[in-house]
Parts: structure tokens; C-alpha cells; sequence
């Protein structure tokens, strides 16, 4: 029986630490800490053991901590002139979607007249418009690809 | 009293919720703020869990500029500090893998596949020596580098964080049961290890 309480009691005080002690709980070690010496060591050897290691406090260099808050304003600088960079792309894109958008009729036409005088055959100048209205985006897109990956590159990701 | 409980409650939401708009403009200054702040924490933390004042260095600003990068990602409804060491954890992770990706499988748990990481332990007593002060440092740093790497953070995080064991779990990305076992487990190593301190 006794043995069983001395159990309770070491489980007790790691709980105490570790988890936190529920009142019942912590009158019942408070009472079994009172009446046995040897539990009461090694409460005091935990609670020593624990401040030993809070006490452990390695040191900072003030340098580093200049150092790493320079280059996060430098990191900070380069992020925001990425993304005003992004914007006026996107902003670009849009623009240029709206007036290939509106300037579609306009292209066709003019193929198709391009195909009359010169008698080139339907599917040739539909092949021709087709391209003529994709190839700016197409070269749009594998720029920022060429760009993007030579990023990646630069960064070791 | 529940009246002061709910206003301080609100009033660290509000401090959390202005963090994560910072954190996603992206503010130097709020950066800076929070490099002074969480210094200390942050470099104790790395040196425990690397065992290395020159890997603690590096990851220190690694960590800050990752912070910087992924701001836009953190969660105000968990705390700041727990995010900043899960992405220093991740990062101290990455670190070994490049470094020697020879002992890759050192650093996957061995059953199952969804298991996260584990740290290498690498440190030794005289790596630990090197980065602690006062009079206590050598019995300190060849305890702590008698304890394994997992058992080591978790005690760093529970008893010179302060962070509550479900915090813990997110940090480490492990299960709360393995958190629990791995402190109580931890508490015995360290009791032991001191042993001659104390006595």
C-alpha cells in the first residue's frame, strides 16, 4: 500500500510540471510530501533540475541580431518592388487581353482580305489570324517562365 | 474577474489579428519589432534543438526571413511564438538534409510514412558549453547534451517557453499523447542527468 502511495506521489510531481496538478490532486501530494522524506527529495530534485535548465541562457550576439534585421528590410524592399513589378504586369495583361479583345474583328477582317487578294486558301489565313492574336501572349508567358525559373535558380530553392 | 479575463482575452486577439496584417504588408518596422522581441527566445530555442552556436546563427536569420516571406500565412488564432518555432523546426530540418543528405533516412521515423521529422542529434557537451554562461554552463550543457534531441526541445518549449503541450504538438507537428510521453520521459532524463549537480 505504502509502495502504491510513493508511486502516486512520483507521478504526481512529474504531473505537477508537466501537465498541472487538479486541486485534489495537488492536497493529495501536498499531504503525502509532508509525511515521507524521500518523495520530498525528489520534488526538490525536480524543481532544482527544472531551474537548472530555465537558468540556461546562451549567449546572443548583438551584431547578428543588426545583421538579420538588416537584411530582412533589404528581403522586405525586394518582395515589395517583386510585387509592384507583378502588378504592373498584371495590369499590362489585362489591357492587352481587353484590346486584343476588341481588336479581333479588325484582325479577322484583315486576314481575310489578305486571303482574297492573295488567294490563299481559308484555312492557311485562320491559321494566320490565330497565331497573330495568341503570339503575344505566348511570348508574354514564356518570359515570365525564362524569368521565374532563372529566379529560382539565383535563390537555391 | 471574468469581466478583466475577457477584456485581456480580446484585447490579445486584437494584438494577434493586428500582427497577421502586419505580417502580410509585410512592415520592416513591425519585423523589426518582433526580431528585438522574440531574439532571445528564438536563438535559445535553435540552440537546443541544433546543439550548434554557428547553425543557431545561421538559422536565426533564416528563420526571420522566412517569417518576412510567409507572413501572409500565419494564423492569429494560434500564438505568434508557436508559429515561429514550427517555422524555425522546419527550417533547422531542411538545414540537415542539405547539409548531409547522406543520413536522410537518419531523419524519418522509421514506422510509417506520415511521421513527421525528427532532429539529428548532433550536439555534444562541449557545443552546448560554448554557447551557455555563468557558473552552471558545463553542468548544464553536458546534461543537455545527454538528452536526445526530441526530449530536449519539448522540455525547451514546455519549461523556458511556457507554451501549453497543444502548442507544443503543433510546433513539433506530433501527436499530444507523444508530447506528454516524450516531456514526462524527458523530466526523468534530465533529474538523472543532474543528479551530481544537485547532490
Amino acid at each position: 500500500m505504502r509502495e502504491d502511495m510513493h508511486a502516486r506521489a512520483l507521478e504526481l510531481i512529474d504531473k505537477m510540471q508537466v501537465e498541472g496538478l487538479a486541486l485534489e490532486e495537488r492536497s493529495e501530494l501536498e499531504a503525502h510530501l509532508e509525511s515521507c522524506a524521500d518523495c520530498r527529495t525528489r520534488s526538490r530534485e525536480t524543481e532544482l533540475a527544472l531551474r537548472v535548465l530555465r537558468s540556461a541562457a546562451p549567449r546572443l550576439d548583438g551584431a547578428l541580431v543588426l545583421r538579420t534585421q538588416m537584411r530582412a528590410r533589404v528581403r522586405a524592399l525586394e518582395i515589395m518592388e517583386g510585387a509592384a513589378r507583378m502588378r504592373a504586369l498584371w495590369i499590362s495583361c489585362t489591357l492587352s487581353w481587353v484590346l486584343g479583345v476588341v481588336s479581333a474583328p479588325l484582325l479577322w477582317r484583315g486576314f481575310e482580305w489578305i486571303g482574297h487578294r492573295w488567294a490563299i486558301s481559308r484555312p492557311v489565313w485562320i491559321a494566320g489570324f490565330a497565331l497573330a492574336w495568341v503570339a503575344p501572349a505566348v511570348v508574354a508567358a514564356a518570359v515570365i517562365a525564362w524569368r521565374q525559373a532563372g529566379r529560382t535558380v539565383t535563390s537555391g530553392e | 474577474m471574468e469581466l478583466a479575463t475577457g477584456w485581456f482575452m480580446n484585447a490579445e486577439r486584437q494584438e494577434a489579428g493586428e500582427l497577421a496584417r502586419g505580417l502580410r504588408r509585410r512592415d520592416p518596422a513591425l519585423i523589426d519589432d518582433l526580431i528585438q522581441r522574440y531574439q532571445y527566445r528564438l536563438f535559445r530555442y535553435l540552440v537546443m534543438i541544433t546543439g550548434s552556436r554557428a547553425d543557431a546563427e545561421d538559422l536565426f536569420q533564416e528563420t526571420w526571413i522566412r517569417v518576412l516571406e510567409k507572413g501572409h500565412q500565419y494564423d492569429h488564432r494560434w500564438k505568434f511564438e508557436t508559429w515561429l518555432f514550427s517555422i524555425a523546426r522546419h527550417l533547422a530540418i531542411d538545414f540537415r538534409r542539405r547539409r548531409q543528405p547522406q543520413s536522410l533516412d537518419e531523419l524519418v521515423q522509421p514506422t510509417g510514412t506520415n511521421r513527421p521529422l525528427e532532429l539529428e542529434d548532433t550536439a555534444t557537451s562541449s557545443a552546448f558549453e560554448q554557447v551557455f554562461q555563468g557558473e552552471e554552463s558545463a553542468s548544464v550543457a553536458n546534461a543537455l547534451a545527454h538528452l536526445p534531441p526530441s526530449y530536449r526541445e519539448v522540455l525547451t518549449l514546455r519549461f523556458h517557453e511556457d507554451l501549453q503541450l497543444e502548442e507544443i504538438a503543433r510546433v513539433v507537428d506530433t501527436p499530444l499523447s507523444t508530447v506528454k510521453s516524450r516531456l514526462y520521459r524527458g523530466l526523468t532524463m534530465l533529474r538523472e542527468c543532474l543528479k551530481d549537480f544537485y547532490l
